[in-house]
């Protein structure tokens, strides 16, 4: 199956004016599947910036190749099948529309299409009664914004958003959120760098976690955040004293065992007179793991 | 090719304000033509002309040395690269933006020299010299842009003012042909070398050259350019 990106053994070193070299991605592997959003997660400094650069050219990797769309990173006819909105992203200063149709001609749009489709994100982003207003006289928030709208504006295949919703207030997230989940449903790829852990929770198929050049964990949301080593068991009948750390409310008991130890846990509740009511595993929020994740040294390296 | 003027189109936009203060020195010119007293001074009002020609050049080395930096600087070029636009096609945008800005310039400078220096003796081939001077202006900011795509603004200007002094500096110790080098100086000199009372002829030979040379330094600076990482800090 052909993905939407993929990163084949890529490393990349930045050379300092002394000669020092310093690895910002190294041998990473990732391959993102046609139609999903793919969380990428990282500390700052991990490397997930640079990971998203080299995929859309900005800069050559020091070893390993990648392929974006079916062609090569930096093949300049395939980006105008991407929408890409950067970190802080830094537009030109004239009025928003002009601004929008300005990028979506630099993709080859033109005439009726483009000046249709630029009025149709500004108003998607809610600034349609601002689109004559100069981009420099705009908040950091309304600059997203029309970062976003000119990413959208060539209606992309494969959407590559670095923060795209750090200077956004909750109202216009939850509007993005909706968008990547429109786009999902229509078939195209997004791949997401946040920060916003809670946010990509919500939205993301699958997630990376990048930790100084390298990836540390990889999968579906869902079994990522049931991936914990621990057992909540609800039970009836036994006293919460009987169960280290249980808490006591309307007269069931709740308290998480190690999985290796659920059977005997189980057996002692049984064996106190009580009733089980219910056995699941741990749900760990993504915030969990990523700190997890990232404050341990443990780390490998894979593809899924 | 609608990516590239678009470039283009954009460059001169954002260096309106450098375009402006280079077009107040025509507007000054114009004003010298206004008064009479001052326009008889036909030495003066030549000179006058010739310094304009100078200043373009100067202004289009500054164009195309900054050009690049601000761009990677503001972290503007980030969006510009992220569409459908090559390495190659940006450059050639940012080189007919200088080319416009020149042209703006070089015509204006000639329209109102055509009228300033009617009263003295119109020369008949103003519109030669402003060939010459778009041409130098052309070649020098090729040079600053090849430049530009390794050096900060600094010292693409310093390596521009050396590659296209030396053999400025060669022609004048060692005879004319060191010029054809790299013509830029030549071209220049020959609205320097302008009189009324002697009569030159039209450089072509050193126009094409220029012109070849220009495209020349064009492709090279596309070649390195598309070699460079754009999205690490400039400085």
């Amino acid at each position: 199956m052909p993905f939407a990106l993929e990163f084949e053994n890529i490393s990349k070193e930045y050379r300092r004016f002394t000669g020092a070299r310093i690895a910002a991605l190294e041998s990473f592997s990732l391959q993102v599947h046609k139609g999903e959003i793919f969380g990428f997660l990282g500390p700052n400094g991990a490397g997930k910036t640079t990971a998203i650069h080299l995929a859309m050219g900005f800069m050559r990797a020091t070893s390993g190749k990648g392929r974006m769309l079916d062609k090569p990173f930096g093949h300049a006819p395939t980006r105008r099948r991407v929408g890409f909105l950067a970190e802080n992203v830094a537009l030109y200063a004239r009025p928003a529309e002009q601004l929008v149709r300005f990028y979506g001609g630099l993709n080859g749009m033109s005439g009726s299409l483009l000046k249709k489709r630029a009025g149709e994100m500004l108003e998607w982003v809610g600034l349609s009664q601002e689109a004559r207003r100069s981009v420099g006289r705009f908040s950091r928030g309304m600059v997203q914004r029309v970062g976003l709208a000119q990413a959208l504006v060539n209606d992309p295949d494969l959407l590559i958003l670095d923060e795209p919703t750090s200077a956004l207030d909750p109202l216009a997230r939850v509007h993005v959120r909706e968008l990547l989940l429109r786009m999902r449903e229509s078939g195209k790829t997004v791949f997401l760098s946040s920060h916003l852990l809670s946010e990509v929770e919500l939205v993301c198929d699958r997630v990376a976690i990048l930790k100084k050049g390298r990836l540390v964990a990889l999968g579906k949301t869902s079994e990522l955040l049931q991936s914990g080593d621990k057992s909540i068991i609800v039970a009836r009948g036994v006293p919460a004293t009987a169960f280290p750390d249980a808490t006591l409310e309307n007269g069931v008991v709740r308290f998480a065992v190690p999985t290796v130890s659920q059977r005997s846990a189980l057996e002692q509740v049984w064996s106190l007179g009580g009733q089980v009511i219910s056995v699941n595993p741990e749900h760990r929020s993504l915030e969990e793991i990523f700190l997890q994740l990232t404050r341990t040294s443990g780390e490998r390296n894979g593809s899924a | 090719m609608r990516a590239v003027g678009l470039i283009a189109i954009n460059f001169v936009r954002e260096q309106r304000w450098p375009i402006l203060v280079l077009m107040i020195w025509v507007v000054l010119l114009a004003i010298l033509g206004l008064v009479g007293s001052v326009r008889n001074d036909v030495g003066f009002m030549l000179f006058t002309f010739k310094q304009l020609g100078v200043y373009g050049v100067a202004f289009a080395i500054f164009f195309g040395a900054s050009a690049i930096h601000n761009e990677r600087k503001t972290r503007r070029i980030l969006a510009v690269l992220s569409k459908g636009v090559s390495r190659s096609q940006y450059i050639s945008g940012l080189l007919i933006g200088i080319m416009i800005a020149v042209a703006i310039f070089s015509i204006s400078m000639g329209v109102t020299g055509t009228w300033v220096l009617a009263g003295p003796g119109k020369p008949a081939h103003i519109w030669d010299l402003i060939a010459c001077l778009m041409l130098a202006c052309v070649l020098s900011a090729s040079v600053a842009v090849l430049f530009s795509t390794i050096l900060n603004p600094l010292f693409a200007t310093l390596a521009t003012a050396i590659t296209l002094g030396v053999p400025a500096v060669a022609t004048l110790q060692f005879g004319s042909h060191w010029g054809r080098a790299i013509p830029a100086y030549s071209l220049l000199d020959q609205l320097l070398q302008f009189s009324f009372e002697r009569r030159s002829t039209t450089p072509l030979g050193l126009m094409v050259l220029a012109f070849i040379e220009a495209i020349l330094l064009w492709l090279a600076a596309s070649w390195i350019f598309s070699r460079r990482d754009v999205a690490v800090s400039v400085d």
